[in-house]
């Protein structure tokens, strides 16, 4: 089968050595038989564990960050990748495994059909199987992206993100720890691009509850949000 | 010399470099026009307030919402100081936000080649 569309699956990680080779493999299982050449890239976050290692051996492409600069840094970088070698589009996921393989094709699928310029999988769609702390957390965070940007997305959070090649060349923001997923979608709505949001399943293991963001981790979210607010207000 | 004409002679100088320097910014292409405007409104405002700072000071007092004396040498010199510490902050502020951008984008760019030549 001739592979037509070109697909970067992006996975930023930090200390995920146990779990990045079932996910790398996970994805390449599941866009196996389907007519998208895809590349997965693992931006290792400077982790002081074997994530390269594990990465590199399941067949990922990696990219070592010399410095650890964060969830919205490690992302940056590799849909800088994705643009700059020409990927018509990039998927990017969390490492920890909470992501199901076959959400990533769906998206895919998806924003081909919808021709959006960014596609949210949202968790809080369908929450089943998510923790009443999570759901609280994560919908307090949209709340407030709406209250600061004016953004109305149900998981304003979530790490499963399409982008199109439109979105690729355009899309920068500035913050680089979590925050960087509300501020991102600030930053697309500046530039008029398309967003649209799909249901998705959250799968928490042992694993990934403990890697995921509790809700201290959403105060200082909050704060950064705040002070990129206001120092945008600033000049 | 009146005070308050004291204050503002005192005050015009920082006022005016952080016109310019946000204008220079702008004009050579490293401030956006969004951050030109932000920064003219927070510049003015200084400029506003130091102007009419007798007016309001004589409103407020007339109105019983104050009862501190005209205002002093002293008061000069603290305001002409916090202006010239909110010039400085702003610019530092502002240099920071660009290093760090720069930086970031160096770093990217960095590993990116690095895993390129592997």
């Amino acid at each position: 089968m001739k592979k037509t569309l070109r697909v970067c699956v992006v996975i930023p990680a930090f200390n995920e050595a146990t779990v990045i080779s079932h996910v790398v493999s996970g994805i390449k299982k599941a866009f196996r038989n389907r007519n998208y050449a895809v590349e997965i890239i693992v931006v290792n976050d400077a982790s002081t564990d074997e994530t390269s290692k594990e990465a590199k051996k399941s067949g990922a492409t990696v990219i070592n960050h010399i410095l650890n600069s964060g969830a919205g840094g490690a992302t940056a970088t590799g849909l800088s990748y994705a643009q700059q070698n020409g990927f018509g589009i990039a998927v990017t996921m969390d490492a920890d495994g909470q992501h199901a393989a076959k959400d990533v094709v769906r998206g895919v699928d998806e924003i081909i059909k919808r021709r959006d310029d960014l596609l949210i999988g949202s968790r809080l769609i369908d929450s089943a199987g998510m923790s009443k702390t999570k759901i609280i957390g994560n919908k307090g965070l949209s709340a407030i992206t709406y209250a600061l940007f004016g953004i109305n997305s149900t998981d304003s959070q979530s790490g499963l993100r399409v982008f199109s090649r439109n979105a690729l060349e355009s899309l920068r923001w500035k913050t680089s720890g979590y925050e960087f997923c509300s501020e991102m979608l600030w930053r697309a709505k500046q530039l008029n691009l398309r967003i649209s949001e799909y249901p998705i399943q959250a799968l928490y293991t042992d694993y990934s509850k403990t890697k995921g963001q509790n809700n201290w981790n959403a105060v200082n979210i909050i704060k950064n949000l705040l002070k990129r607010r206001i120092a945008e207000l600033l000049g | 010399m009146s005070r308050y004409l004291l204050l503002l002679i005192f005050n015009l100088p920082f006022i005016l470099a952080g016109i310019l320097s946000i204008l220079t910014q702008y004009k050579i292409g490293r401030a956006s026009r969004r951050k030109l405007i932000a920064q003219l409104i927070i510049w003015l405002l200084v400029l506003l307030g130091l102007i009419l700072a007798e007016p309001i000071y004589n409103w407020l007092f007339v109105n019983g919402l104050t009862k501190t004396d005209s205002l002093s040498l002293f008061d000069v010199i603290q305001i002409t100081a916090i202006v010239l510490l909110f010039y400085i902050t702003n610019r530092t502020r502002l240099k920071l936000e660009t290093t760090e951008r720069r930086l970031q984008d160096l770093h990217q760019e960095l590993s990116i080649r690095l895993s390129n030549k592997k």
